[in-house]
């Protein structure tokens, strides 16, 4: 994979998972948080 | 021709010095396994902070106090839960004996060992070697020791490292990440098409794998 990307990429996947930008590593309280309101909607909890 | 046989390729931007990269990498792993089938990977550079000085003088709790203007205590419990969930995926990060640096020469020697055809387990050492070992992976030496542990020659990668020879490689991972709008690591390019960014659970990994399996095995049938 050495040529510039032709065609923007179709991101999937929980967009709050925890990721480092710049020189920060954020901790994902959000998403934790967003796991337990679906397992809420889902009557798991 | 396409082939429904030939191997899904990932491309995955990381930094050796970024906690969810190796969280993710296992979680991708699992989820590469759940999935079965031939996953080719490929690692680039992302360089999470190239301003860092090689012998940072301070702990990671320093660095991001300093550099961020928290306090000590809400940085601390930030690592303390960072480690706690990398425990969850059999990761024992060492944060009291970790070495804050600049990591471009260690994406250097992964290009290095991609030339080898050993950049997989180059990446694997350099992750546990930080974050686990409490090895330095900024200066040469230290890089070269490690990568004479997984079969490299010692001399090769000082040679390498010391005459920049794959600078130029990390730089057009760098810009290509750029082109992409990648802002944050770990981030998985799959099959070129489907871009999957952070520490994802293995199922989402497992999907998106299985989509692109799929898509492929259409395009055959048409």
């Amino acid at each position: 994979m050495s040529d510039a990307p032709k065609t923007p990429l179709l991101i999937v996947g929980d967009p709050s998972a925890a990721a480092c930008e710049g020189d920060f590593c954020a901790v994902p309280g959000q998403s934790e948080q967003a796991l337990v309101n679906r397992q809420l909607d889902a009557d798991l909890v | 021709m396409l082939r429904v046989s030939d191997a899904i390729k990932v491309d995955i931007w990381s930094d050796v010095q970024c906690p969810w990269c190796y969280i993710g990498k296992r979680k991708f792993e699992d989820g590469a396994a759940q999935f079965g089938g031939d996953v080719e990977v490929e690692y680039h550079s992302f360089e999470l902070a190239p301003d860092t000085p090689v012998d940072f003088d301070g702990t990671p709790v320093d660095y991001l106090s300093q550099r961020k203007g928290m306090p000590v205590a809400q940085v601390e419990e930030m690592l303390e839960r960072v480690t706690g969930i990398a425990k969850q995926v059999g990761l024992d990060y060492d944060y009291d004996h970790v070495h804050q640096t600049n990591t471009v020469k260690a994406h250097e020697l992964l290009h290095f060992a991609k030339s080898r055809g050993l950049q997989l387990e180059m990446k694997e050492r350099l992750l546990k070697a930080y974050f686990v070992d409490g090895r330095h992976v900024g200066r040469i030496e230290d890089l070269a020791e490690l990568a004479a542990e997984i079969g490299l020659d010692r001399a090769d990668v000082v040679a390498a490292l010391e005459a920049n020879t794959y600078l130029a490689d990390v730089k057009a991972d760098v810009a290509q990440a750029e082109a992409y709008g990648i802002q944050g690591v770990p981030f998985f390019v799959i099959d070129g098409k489907y871009g999957v960014s952070g520490a994802q659970e293995a199922a989402a990994f497992a999907n998106v794998l299985e989509q692109a399996r799929s898509e492929r095995g259409a395009e055959v049938a048409q």
